[in-house]
């Protein structure tokens, strides 16, 4: 228990870790401002306009087609003009929508779960940079060493370690996420509605939010397990930005050039939407049409099961090496 | 007297580009308890090797070892607490004060918090514990490594280039406060290359050479293995020197001629060159005894004397074979 009490107070005295909380916050914080600002109540006199604006631009628009269909009723069969005329739509009121018309209102229900994701990739990148200092920079001032003079038993150190990371960074993930719920509900009340709130969606929310939890657990965990395999933070940083770089933007030409079929599977950011939307439709650009029986099929779906099931096997993966290697590597 | 720290065959290749090099080579150590030991050699001999494959940052390839009576590194979790060590340079996270350095370790090694103060005032750095360890110059980073193997209060002391860094004040201060420890009954092992220090407060040494123990032994006897009863002899008149050369020579004695003095070897009893030059009224002037210091024997056991215009390079020891020694 000493150990976790001593390795939970330098977590805390970290500098590095106080600052890139401080970012994220500060972050958060912008956003949440802008998207305050960028919204406004919407009042029975606002739809009340806005009707009228619709109504307007209706009558306008009925005005336009009027004098359109008087021309199509002169052009000869077979011309352009005569083309154009196949599509001699009468403009619907309906198709005029009086929101158009109304200033952005931030509606609870419907922004909660994609700004919950922008709360997921903030914290979970700021938990990967956490994650790698925590140990690497222990590693590579030598202050490792001198804590294994002190505490022999080297894989309950990387355990302590690893232990107290995935501890604090719950504790950062919920209470960001809470706070950031807090800051959507307040938006929410002053600057738009919160209409439609059930039981079963306060549930919904909350899944999303359990999901974004474990995906800053696992950038935080993996980002440890990397720069403690490297004994470098810039080793785990390094790894990240390989993987953005050549895994992403380079793995896209490449498959693009290769006309691989639902490329999109293979590429991280999709599999993070389907992690944080439940699941997520790839599509397949280079689907053959041409053939007798139609085109192939066109879309295959991305689970957050099955994402997530990738995303612990590379964790376990790296947990095990980073284990080993401790074990068995000098420290010197 | 018990041993606290015993080393037997101890062995250790590392890989390395240009093909395995040997680092550890049967390597034999035994420290007892309550004596100041130096543990002596030239840079790439393997102390540091050895000190961190005791304290388990290294995996030996065979041999055995103890520290205080428990097989290490099994049993090294139970003993560690009792062992304060610093390897090499003092390493510590750059961005944390001394004081929270120490806090933590005193916390990870269940301590309580009341020996960061002792252990600080201690080594002199109660007024800067505030400061971050960046700041600090390297004797600064040194007493802060010293007081972190003091925090344990442990029986067995490790250090490693202890003065290294330090002023002269500090390495008096280092010098009386190992002086301290040793009384109250701790064992210290002490690396060092400042071996006029070594030679003063040690009461044992080890000396390795390309990973084996080329000599060991209580300081005095070390010395008196290695001297070579040499005795510098003046003459009244320089002219006589010739004349008391062949006079010596024909008493047995091996005799060195330099300008204004006689170098004699294998003198037992220098009494006796006063005595058989007076009969042949040639007077001595000056009839001093040389004994070798602990620089001597050091440069002469490890073969790292330096030779004019040759630049000696670091593998460039004597193995024990080489010049005989018996370890």
């Amino acid at each position: 228990m000493s150990l976790v009490r001593a390795e939970r107070r330098r977590f805390l005295k970290r500098r590095l870790i106080k600052w890139l909380l401080v970012i994220a916050v500060a972050l958060l914080a912008i956003i949440a401002t802008a998207v305050f600002f960028s919204n406004q109540k919407v009042d029975a006199a606002t739809i009340a306009a806005a009707e009228a604006q619709a109504d307007q631009e209706y009558q306008q628009q009925v005005m336009y087609w009027e004098q359109r269909h008087q021309v199509c009723g002169t052009v000869k069969e077979g011309t352009p003009e005569a083309e154009m005329c196949t599509y001699d739509l009468k403009p619907q009121r309906s198709d005029i929508r009086a929101e158009w018309y109304m200033p952005a209102t931030f509606g609870f229900k419907a922004n909660f779960e994609p700004l919950t994701m922008v709360w997921a990739a903030i914290i979970a990148v700021i938990a990967f940079v956490i994650g790698a200092s925590f140990v690497g920079a222990e590693w590579s001032t030598g202050a490792m060493m001198s804590l294994l003079t002190w505490q022999p038993r080297r894989m309950r150190v990387l355990g302590t370690k690893l232990a107290v990371l995935a501890g604090w960074l719950t504790g950062i993930g919920v209470v960001t996420f809470g706070l950031w719920t807090g800051a959507l509900w307040l938006i929410a009340r002053l600057r738009g509605d919160t209409d439609g709130m059930t039981a079963g969606t306060w549930q919904s929310f909350g899944l999303t939010g359990l999901r974004g939890l474990g995906l800053i657990l696992a950038m935080g965990i993996v980002g440890f397990l990397l720069a403690s395999i490297g004994r470098h933070t810039g080793v785990a940083l390094g790894v990240a930005l390989a993987v953005v770089i050549v895994g992403q933007v380079g793995l896209t030409i490449v498959l693009t050039m290769l006309q691989v079929p639902y490329f999109g599977m293979y590429l991280l950011p999709m599999h993070l939407l389907a992690w944080m939307q439940k699941s997520f439709v790839v599509g397949n650009e280079f689907a053959n049409c041409a053939n007798p029986n139609g085109c192939e099929e066109v879309v295959k779906t991305l689970t957050w099961q099955g994402t997530g099931s990738i995303m612990l096997g590379v964790t376990v993966l790296l947990a095990v090496l980073a284990f080993w290697q401790i074990r068995r590597r000098d420290v010197a | 007297m018990t041993a606290v720290l015993e080393i037997q065959g101890l062995r250790k290749t590392y890989r390395a580009r240009g093909g395995p090099r040997r680092a550890l080579d049967g390597f034999e150590m035994y420290v007892e308890a309550g004596q100041v030991h130096g543990f002596l050699g030239p840079n790439g001999s393997g102390k540091t090797t050895t000190l961190r494959t005791l304290l388990g940052l290294i995996r030996p390839d065979s041999g055995d070892m103890r520290l205080l009576g428990h097989s290490v590194p099994k049993a090294l979790p139970q003993v560690i607490g009792q062992v304060g060590a610093i390897v090499e340079s003092p390493q510590f996270f750059p961005h944390f004060s001394a004081n929270d350095t120490l806090s933590l370790l005193a916390d990870a090694g269940n301590l309580p918090q009341a020996r960061v103060d002792w252990a600080l005032e201690l080594v002199g750095l109660r007024d800067r514990a505030k400061e971050r360890v960046k700041t600090y110059s390297l004797g600064m980073k040194q007493r802060l490594a010293v007081a972190s193997a003091l925090l344990k209060q442990p029986k067995l002391l490790i250090l490693d280039e202890p003065a290294n860094g330090l002023d002269p004040g500090g390495i008096r201060e280092m010098r009386d406060m190992m002086a301290a420890l040793s009384a109250g009954g701790m064992t210290v092992m002490l690396s060092s290359h400042i071996l006029g220090e070594i030679q003063l407060i040690c009461d044992s040494v080890t000396i390795i050479s390309l990973g084996r123990r080329v000599a060991y032994g209580p300081v005095s006897e070390v010395l008196q293995a290695h001297s070579t009863n040499q005795v510098r002899v003046r003459l009244e008149d320089v002219t006589d020197l010739a004349s008391a050369a062949a006079v010596l020579s024909g008493a047995g004695v091996s005799v060195q001629t330099h300008p204004d003095h006689l170098l004699l070897s294998n003198v037992d009893k220098p009494a006796l060159v006063s005595r058989v030059l007076a009969e042949r009224q040639l007077y001595v002037s000056e009839l001093t005894p040389l004994s070798a210091d602990l620089e001597d024997v050091f440069l002469e056991l490890t073969g790292t004397a330096p030779v004019p215009g040759q630049a000696r390079q670091v593998d460039n020891s004597v193995k024990p074979e080489q010049n005989g020694v018996a370890a």
